[in-house]
């Protein structure tokens, strides 16, 4: 019995190995988000460039960036946050882009860079896609709602309401509840906003980031606080469900494509990022992943339903007071104790 | 109580397999619309092969190498076994963090291009402990006066090795060989750290869809894992059956 397995066994895995090496051709090595890019786009990239893209995905923000100052090389271009491309910028890991190579970069919304982005000339970074952390509630459960970040007070929502569990988007609702800035360094500030969660807590089910979406959907919360993009595609199978933005502004939160130092492929890299910034292509992305890209023209190529969805394009009035989510460096730690001793508060 | 502890999140994840609904949670109809999409998803079906393959190469030379070793440290005696005999058990404890960086670093340092190939080494070198280990338990019990009948009948080295050696300790290898597949078929932190461009397997890939992705077909995706291994054990029971 063995004797015929082995010989099988190993025929296999030549074919394998051999099938694994096709004719030579360009590849783009690509290291991004699952799901976070239009397969058909890709598709007429690399019929149009004659090249293969590859990608690969990570889960978080963090985990990347410890890999990649580990010393770990191949990726040409990669997709992280705004806040973590600054760092990456300021270590050297990705290269100041040469507008020279990207003429699409003139369909950037303007306004998005002047007054959100933290890379505002595009030095480093293409914005890729955009979303918002609003509130989402049922309708039909809850008939009535105020447009304000103290809904987490509302003893109406005892028990029946989440709140995301991460430091940067609790603490920024407390903040911009209070009137001040989410990316406040001041210490006072952000111990009053601790406190404020705090009070919060008593009245919330839980801190949740993965599956406030089953629980909106089925019934049991009644109002969660989530990413817009993930909470449209809940939209899209319960039409109960209806966004609220907090009039006292939101957190905004970018994933930017850049292009690493140890590219070996930087002429196909720079190709792809102004690829994306197609208007038609942008539009085609954002049908899948449902957040928002930062491109003019793009908007009107999306479908009906998308176009004036307010979690797509949400309210200019709500958004002017929102912020991006900015990397602190040292004042990260008044953050990590706040939230530390949010977690551990009864 | 525990196996329905262990068994009824597993049974919820099939049901919910078959839901219409994207998120779960409540019934809106019997569909087999996540299983299609996952078949045409390149990506989950390049992250398969990818794993599959890891696996496959990872299993068999951990079983080589595991096995000799095994033989090494039950036959030969001296002060130095008890060195390598901790050497052997230390990735077992490592964990998993520590290892991936560690390696990364090793391959940094090296020089080594980081893909599939760097995966595959960094498997091999956890699934090697578990594979001598699960052997070394069966050695324990060999009897070792077997052998020496057999050379007293004029058997040669290679053959007392394939005719009385191997089928003694084949439930031990297969044993481990099943552990080395199933620990490399579940690594995701190692994997991540010492994974370079196009060697995604599938739990670093279901790790980042649970971002974006849809969760519906997470749950599909975990059914037909669940399947293969069931299968995989299956398989090496039967195999194990059928020599005794």
């Amino acid at each position: 019995m063995l004797k015929k397995i082995i010989p099988a066994l190993c025929a296999l895995a030549l074919t394998l190995l051999l099938s694994a090496c096709g004719p030579s051709q360009k590849v783009l090595n690509v290291y991004t988000w699952s799901d976070y890019i239009n397969p058909e786009v890709v598709a007429a990239f690399e019929k149009q460039y004659n090249c293969k893209v590859n990608f690969d995905y990570f889960d978080s923000n963090e985990l990347m960036l410890a890999k990649l100052k580990s010393g770990s090389t191949g990726y040409d271009v990669i997709v992280p946050s705004s806040y973590i491309a600054q760092v990456m910028f300021e270590d050297k890991m990705i290269i100041p882009l040469d507008h020279a190579k990207l003429p699409n970069l003139s369909h950037i919304d303007k306004d998005y860079l002047s007054r959100l982005a933290i890379d505002k000339g595009t030095q480093y970074s293409v914005p890729y896609m955009l979303g918002i952390a609003c509130l989402a509630y049922n309708k039909e459960q809850v008939p009535t709602i105020e447009n304000s970040w103290a809904v987490f007070a509302n003893p109406a929502y005892k028990g029946r309401i989440t709140m995301l569990n991460d430091k940067r988007e609790a603490l920024g609702a407390a903040l911009k509840f209070l009137g001040y800035s989410l990316n406040s360094a001041n210490p006072a500030e952000i111990e009053k906003a601790k406190q404020q969660v705090q009070q919060w807590k008593q009245n919330i089910a839980k801190f949740d980031s993965e599956v406030y979406k089953n629980g909106i959907n089925s019934g049991e919360f009644l109002v969660v606080h989530g990413y817009s993009g993930d909470l449209l595609q809940v939209m899209e199978e319960n039409p109960k469900l209806a966004y609220l933005m907090p009039k006292e502004g939101m957190t905004v939160c970018c994933d930017d494509m850049v292009i690493t130092s140890t590219s070996k492929n930087q002429d196909l890299a720079y190709a792809f990022i102004n690829y994306m910034c197609d208007p038609e292509n942008a539009a085609a992305n954002m049908e899948i992943t449902m957040y928002t890209a930062p491109v003019t023209g793009a908007r009107e190529l999306l479908p009906k339903e998308l176009q004036n969805h307010p979690a797509m394009y949400p309210d200019p009035e709500a958004m002017k007071k929102s912020e991006m989510i900015k990397n602190l460096g040292d004042s990260d730690a008044l953050y990590n104790k706040a939230w530390e001793e949010v977690l551990f508060s009864k | 109580m525990v196996l329905a502890f262990m068994y009824l999140p597993m049974l919820s994840l099939i049901v919910q397999s078959f839901n219409e609904s994207k998120y779960g949670g409540k019934w809106m109809g019997f569909s087999l619309k996540w299983y299609q999409a996952l078949f045409h998803d390149k990506a989950v079906i390049d992250a398969t092969l990818n794993t599959l393959w890891v696996a496959f190469m990872a299993t068999i030379v951990s079983v080589i190498l595991g096995t000799g070793a095994a033989w090494a440290l039950n036959r030969f005696q001296s002060r130095m076994q008890q060195i390598n005999y901790t050497l052997f058990s230390a990735p077992l404890m490592v964990p998993d963090l520590l290892m991936g960086i560690s390696l990364l670093l090793l391959f940094v340092n090296l020089g080594v291009s980081l893909g599939l190939t760097t995966v595959i080494l960094a498997h091999i070198t956890f699934c090697v402990s578990f594979v001598t280990f699960t052997v070394l338990a069966r050695l324990q019990d060999f009897d070792f006066t077997l052998i020496q009948a057999a050379r007293d009948l004029g058997a040669g080295n290679w053959k007392i090795f394939r005719k009385i050696v191997l089928p003694l300790i084949a439930p031990g290898i297969v044993a481990g060989a099943l552990m080395a597949f199933t620990l490399s078929m579940d690594d995701f932190v190692v994997t991540f750290f010492v994974g370079g461009p196009g060697s995604t397997t599938l739990p670093v890939k279901v790790y980042s869809m649970i971002k974006h992705g849809a969760p519906a077909i997470i749950n599909a995706l975990s059914v037909v894992f669940m399947a293969m291994t069931l299968t995989i054990a299956l398989a090496g029971q039967f195999l194990m059956r059928k020599k005794y």
